[in-house]
């Protein structure tokens, strides 16, 4: 009786296994039309290809995320404080070809998209596209070339010469970028590449901190809050060699950036006069110049690091 | 014979649990890759001409949940920051909280799902975000962002 039992175990569970290649197709409640038609008009059936499905587990739970600026906006923020454009600040393109470890090169993409994002925000064209194409060469390393493909690099080209249409490619392009790690369970490359692209602002913004404005260096002072966002950020995936070492640097540059003494006040909203609500109060920064000096050169410190 | 025939149930079984844990990696990437598709067509156009953060802050969530996301703003500086969530989860409630744990701003009775403001000065703020609770008999989960978008 056993025997028989267990000689037709296999042939019970054929149609299981040749089921196996349709769950696989259709096992997650969504069709190959993804990509297309509304949630909000489409029927029923369709819905579940948008972003909605029947919820796979009963208990709620919260989600934390940890957000620092992009390489774009921290490059921005250097222009409006009255920073020069300095290229021989940037990390050289032919260094490229070097980073052979995933760390490096995930750090380094960090490092180089604030190099390109410094170099969009001052016009600085052909350095710009130059910039894009060395950030392709890392993420072909990483496994996601396809998302810094030769139509990305041509529409780059073409918009060479307007400005906003720059922002928005290099933006999408490293959001593109971020949302694949997450996809693929790449969250140490994630979190590396975003403190390579902090690190490489605040290391372009302390270049010439001598002739600095006081706007300029008051947002170097004030990146003590975004430092912390940032090992929030890195605390926040599995522990890998390469993130607890960013972590072990960062702590130090925490450390440094003691001197930065910030007063935590209630902020408050208010309406302006054309309605706009404007939020005040909130963080006092005190800081003096020598604080900055330390803390430029213990940037320079870590990005050299990583960028040799 | 039996312990061949054992051993092969044994390899079968085995297979089976891989393939399920499989199937649960692979539902949840393309789980995320459905929220990738979901953001870029439903809640990034709603930025508008607000230069979008290029942070991945979107999960799939279900009734009840809540997310929260910590963010610096900086000094003049005007943000719009855009809650947005499959419309199967309902309304979305969202508070945006200073250093301290203040309230700044509550969605709360408010038919918009992103607040615009500007920034005196540097702020190092919270934004909480609730998904309503549901009696529904079979639950749905859908995909929730939260984007931060900037401008002079």
């Amino acid at each position: 009786m056993r025997r028989a039992f267990d000689r037709k175990t296999p042939q019970r569970l054929a149609p299981v296994w040749m089921a196996l290649p349709l769950l696989f197709l259709f096992g997650c409640g969504e069709g190959p039309q993804a990509d297309e038609g509304g949630a909000e008009d489409a029927p029923q059936v369709e819905m579940d290809a948008e972003g909605m499905m029947p919820a796979r587990r009963q208990k709620a739970f919260k989600k934390i995320f940890h957000a620092v600026p992009s390489p774009i906006e921290t490059a921005l923020l250097l222009e409006r404080s009255g920073i020069r454009f300095d290229a021989n600040a940037l990390n050289p393109i032919d260094k490229a070809m070097g980073y052979s470890t995933t760390a490096s090169q995930a750090v380094n993409l960090g490092i180089y998209a604030g190099d390109l994002s410094y170099s969009v925000i001052f016009n600085q064209n052909q350095q710009s596209v130059d910039y894009l194409n060395t950030c392709r060469r890392l993420c072909d390393g990483l496994g996601v070339g396809d998302l810094i493909d030769g139509d990305l690099i041509e529409r780059a080209n073409s918009n060479r010469d307007v400005r906003d249409s720059l922002v928005q490619i290099v933006t999408e392009t490293f959001y593109d970028l971020n949302a694949r790690f997450r996809e693929n369970g790449m969250e140490e490359v994630s979190g590396l590449m975003a403190a390579g692209g902090w690190i490489e602002g605040v290391y372009l913004g302390t270049r010439n901190l001598a002739s600095s404005t006081e706007d300029l260096k008051l947002r170097i002072a004030e990146q003590k809050m975004t430092l912390d966002n940032l090992i929030g950020l890195i605390d926040s995936y599995p522990p890998t060699g390469a993130l607890t070492r960013m972590k072990r640097l960062l702590s130090r540059l925490e450390s440094v950036y003691a001197n930065v003494k910030i007063t935590y006040n209630e902020a408050a909203a208010t309406a302006a006069e054309d309605g706009t609500v404007v939020i005040s109060g909130g963080p006092d920064v005190q800081f003096d110049d020598a604080a900055l000096e330390e803390i430029a050169n213990a940037v320079a410190k870590i990005r050299n690091l990583y960028t040799q | 014979m039996n312990v061949m025939s054992n051993a092969m149930t044994a390899i079968k079984k085995f297979s089976l649990a891989a393939f399920s844990l499989l199937m649960v990696l692979f539902c949840a990437s393309e789980a995320d890759a459905q929220c990738r598709t979901f953001t870029k067509k439903r809640c990034l156009p709603q930025l508008e001409d607000y230069v979008q953060n290029d942070n991945y802050n979107t999960a799939v969530l279900i009734p009840g949940d809540e997310a929260e996301l910590e963010l610096t703003f900086f000094g003049d500086r005007a943000y719009r920051l855009l809650v947005c969530g499959h419309p199967v989860l309902g309304d979305l409630t969202f508070q945006v909280l200073d250093s301290r744990g203040n309230g700044i701003y509550d969605s709360t009775d408010k038919d918009d799902n992103h607040f615009d403001f500007r920034v005196a000065n540097t702020q190092q703020m919270t934004v909480r975000v609730q998904v309503p609770a549901s009696d529904a008999v079979i639950e749905h989960e859908g995909c929730v962002s939260i984007m931060v978008g900037s401008k002079g």
